[in-house]
């Protein structure tokens, strides 16, 4: 269970958290919900302890979230790709993978490049690729990344329907599995038994 | 782990080469000052001490552009919120980003360095002394530098002058490199052992540093 306990942040003078208290068990998914600018990325970012908080505490399994709880807990994809230009989607792919340790085995891993980057060429320089094809790197992560919590910043932006569906299917199967899902988005996904978190 | 560490470094690597057109266009613009710098004072004569303060002096400004390149591109936000929950700590990657820069220069001085001592009116017999010393002085200028630009970098240092607290770190290089630059003969000279402890003492503190700077003022 993640928990957040009487969370404020603020940027300079600007307080953009006042007294966020929330609760996401095991197996939910929670939509934080909100106009622009109302925090909700700062909150993603305050519960993965990328930001210190000016107040409150975030619990993981009872324990508070430090830099190390969280590298092992959170898995973080936000609205902006993280790739580099300059190499191509296979050696994006080989580093991005290498970074988070990712152990599955080659034949594993080879079946999920497929099953999202079907027909498309991997010695492709990743500027060449277009907004969607680029997105997809961001769910191999989620596919093959072994973390108990997923935190998303707007997933679906400048997705296809059948993207949408593929990342729907995904969420949908780490809630059975007793994943926790945070997303924090302006559509609502097509699964069941959402949480909301107004901001 | 140690399999996806080896995996990390290769792609790094990959990087390097990548980088490496920046660096070369860096280098080129040296041979270019130091050609026009020769024909400047070409009435005049000179020790080797003015021209090989010129190599060392552009050689640091080369190392800064470099690293503040890399550090822009490497470690923009979204990058830094995957390096940062990855199992391989921040250090760790600082650490192999700033060896990749340190050798990816040092490989391009050693390929133009025979070009630049004639441009210079160096004698090549210094060629040895002349790689031994900026190679040792570079390993530490990387590293300084990397601080200096994660915090040149940083989207909430409002206060981009805080980078100059650096400098100061910076002068111990500068005076050794000078001295030794008076007594240029390589002879097993104990004054290049200070280097090395100077790196040792970076290695210990610069990663610390840095990555604390981008965690802390990037995000």
């Amino acid at each position: 269970m993640i928990e957040v306990q009487n969370l404020s942040f603020a940027r300079g003078n600007h307080l953009i958290l006042k007294n966020v208290n929330l609760q996401v068990r095991a197996g939910e998914v929670m939509i934080l919900r909100g106009p622009n600018g109302h925090g909700k990325t700062t909150l993603l970012s305050n519960i993965t302890k990328m930001i210190e908080p000016l107040e409150g505490a975030i619990f993981y399994q009872g324990e508070e979230v430090d830099d190390y709880i969280a590298s092992k807990t959170f898995l973080f994809i936000g609205e902006n790709s993280f790739a580099f230009d300059q190499l191509t989607l296979d050696q994006n792919i080989d580093y991005w993978l290498a970074i988070h340790n990712v152990k599955f085995s080659k034949s594993i891993r080879e079946q999920s490049i497929q099953f999202l980057f079907q027909g498309v060429n991997l010695k492709k320089k990743y500027y060449q690729l277009s907004f969607g094809q680029k997105k997809k790197l961001q769910l191999l992560l989620l596919m093959l990344v072994n973390k108990p919590v997923w935190i998303l910043d707007d997933p679906f932006n400048g997705l296809d329907v059948d993207s949408i569906n593929k990342i729907t299917t995904l969420i949908i199967k780490k809630k059975q599995n007793n994943g926790i899902v945070i997303i924090a988005t302006h559509q609502n996904p097509s699964i069941q038994e959402l949480k909301f978190y107004e901001m | 782990m140690i399999n996806n560490f080896f995996k990390l470094i290769k792609n790094e690597f990959h990087l390097m080469i990548k980088g490496s057109v920046f660096s070369f266009i860096l280098f080129c613009l040296l041979v270019i000052s130091s050609t026009i710098f020769a024909l400047a004072l070409r009435h005049v004569s000179f020790e080797i001490e003015i021209p090989m303060s010129f190599l060392w002096i552009m050689m640091f400004f080369i190392s800064l552009i470099k690293v503040e390149k890399v550090y822009q591109s490497e470690f923009s936000e979204s990058k830094l919120q995957q390096y940062m929950l990855s199992p391989f700590s921040l250090e760790v990657v600082i650490f192999i980003k700033n060896i990749f820069i340190y050798l990816n220069l040092i490989i391009l001085f050693i390929i133009f360095s025979p070009f630049l001592l004639i441009i210079l009116n160096i004698e090549l017999s210094y060629f040895i002394p002349i790689n031994l010393l900026l190679s040792l002085s570079l390993l530490s200028i990387v590293f300084i530098s990397s601080i200096t630009s994660s915090l040149t970098i940083s989207k909430n240092n409002r206060l981009s002058i805080t980078s100059v607290l650096t400098l100061p770190l910076f002068i111990p290089i500068l005076i050794f490199s000078m001295a030794l630059t008076d007594v240029i003969e390589f002879s097993g000279n104990k004054m290049y052992l200070f280097f090395v402890a100077y790196f040792l003492l970076n290695l210990a503190f610069s990663p610390l540093l840095t990555s604390f700077a981008l965690k802390k003022l990037s995000i």
